[in-house]
C-alpha cells in the first residue's frame, strides 16, 4: 500500500492533472513574491557603502546563482529513478530541467559579468567559481545534446541519467570554490540582523524574496514543460485524445 | 528600511551612475522570465492544435472503416482525402 502513492506519482496522467490544480497558485505566488522582490529591491534597497547601486543586480544575481545550484540535484534524483525504476515521469523531469537549468546558469554568468566589470573591472576572469559555473553551463548543454544525438530513446533517457549524476560532482565543486581558491570571487556573506550593517536585513530581505520568487518561477517553468512533455509523449493515450476535444 | 533611495525619476534611471550595469541585467532577467514561461504555453498551444488535427484525420480514417451508422451518414466523404482534412486542420 505504501507503494501506491509512489506508482501514482510515477502516472503522467496523476502528475498532469494534480500540476494543473497546482500551477495557478504557484503562478500568483510567483508574481507576487516577484515583484515585491524587483519592487523593493530597486526602490528601497540602500546603496552599499562601497558598491553603490550595483547591489541591485546582486539580488538578481545571488537568486537565480543560488537556484542554478538545483539543478544536477534535481537531475539526478530523477535520473536515479529513471535508471531503478524506468518512471516515464522521472525522465520527462532529467529532460525539461536541462534547458531551463542552462538559462539559470547563462543568467548567472551574465549577471556576475556585468557587475564585475564595474565592481572587480573585469568582465571576466578564470576564477574557480567562474568556472565551474561555466562548466556547469556546458554540462547542461551535454546533457541536452546527448539526448537529442541517441535515436533510442531509452538508451538517451540512460545516458542523461548517468550524465546528470555524474554531473553533481560539479556542483560540489561549485558551492566550495569559493573556500578552497581565494581568487577573485568572494565567499558567502555572513548576514547580520542588525540594520545599517554591511550585510544587513535591509540587503538579505529582499535578496531572499528573489530566492523564493526563483524557486517559485523554477517549479512554474519546469511545470508548464513537463506538462507538454506528457502530453508528447502519452499523445495516444485516451486521456491525451480526449483532452484535445475539449480543449 | 523602507525609505525611498531616490528623489524624482532621473536619479532612479541613473542608478547612482551605474544604469547601463544595472538596467541591462533588469532587461536580460525579464527576458529569461518570459522566455521561459512564453515558449512552454506557446509549445503547448502547438501540441493541442496538432492532436486536434490528427484526432480528426484518425477520426476520418474510423469512420470509412469502421461505424456502420456513419459510414452511410458519411457516404460522400468517404472518398474525401486525408489531405482535404488536414488542410482544414491546419488552418485552424
Amino acid at each position: 500500500m505504501a507503494w501506491l502513492w509512489f506508482s501514482k506519482l510515477g502516472s503522467p496522467k496523476w502528475f498532469y492533472e494534480l500540476s494543473g490544480k497546482w500551477l495557478p497558485w504557484l503562478a500568483a505566488a510567483m508574481v507576487a513574491v516577484l515583484s515585491v522582490g524587483v519592487v523593493w529591491g530597486l526602490l528601497f534597497m540602500p546603496p552599499d557603502y562601497q558598491q553603490g547601486f550595483t547591489t541591485r543586480i546582486l539580488t538578481i544575481h545571488v537568486a537565480v546563482a543560488s537556484m542554478s545550484l538545483a539543478f544536477f540535484p534535481l537531475m539526478a534524483v530523477a535520473g536515479t529513478i529513471t535508471l531503478v525504476w524506468k518512471m516515464k515521469l522521472a525522465d520527462m523531469v532529467v529532460k525539461t530541467a536541462a534547458p531551463l537549468g542552462a538559462w539559470f546558469s547563462a543568467l548567472t554568468l551574465a549577471s556576475g559579468s556585468i557587475w564585475g566589470s564595474v565592481m572587480w573591472g573585469t568582465w571576466w576572469e578564470w576564477d574557480g567559481r567562474l568556472t565551474s559555473m561555466l562548466f556547469q553551463f556546458f554540462l547542461l548543454i551535454s546533457v541536452i545534446s546527448l539526448r537529442s544525438a541517441l535515436n533510442d530513446n531509452e538508451a538517451a533517457a540512460k545516458a542523461c541519467a548517468v550524465l546528470s549524476i555524474v554531473g553533481c560532482i560539479n556542483v560540489v565543486v561549485i558551492k566550495y570554490s569559493v573556500d578552497w581558491w581565494e581568487t577573485l570571487h568572494q565567499p558567502a556573506s555572513s548576514l547580520s540582523m542588525n540594520t545599517g550593517s554591511v550585510n544587513g536585513p535591509e540587503f538579505w530581505v529582499p535578496t531572499a524574496l528573489m530566492m523564493l520568487g526563483m524557486y517559485l518561477f523554477l517549479a512554474v517553468a519546469l511545470i508548464l514543460s513537463i506538462r507538454n512533455e506528457i502530453l508528447e509523449r502519452e499523445r495516444r493515450a485516451q486521456w491525451v485524445q480526449d483532452l484535445a476535444r475539449v480543449a | 528600511m523602507f525609505e525611498l533611495q531616490f528623489n524624482n525619476f532621473g536619479e532612479f534611471l541613473d542608478m547612482g551612475g551605474y544604469a547601463f550595469n544595472v538596467w541591462t541585467v533588469y532587461a536580460l532577467f525579464a527576458v529569461f522570465i518570459l522566455a521561459n514561461l512564453l515558449i512552454p504555453l506557446r509549445r503547448r498551444k502547438q501540441i493541442i492544435r496538432e492532436l486536434k488535427r490528427r484526432r480528426i484525420v484518425n477520426e476520418g480514417v474510423t469512420r470509412t472503416g469502421g461505424n456502420p451508422n456513419q459510414n452511410q451518414e458519411r457516404n460522400g466523404l468517404n472518398t474525401y482525402p486525408a489531405n482535404g482534412i488536414d488542410t482544414v486542420g491546419e488552418n485552424q
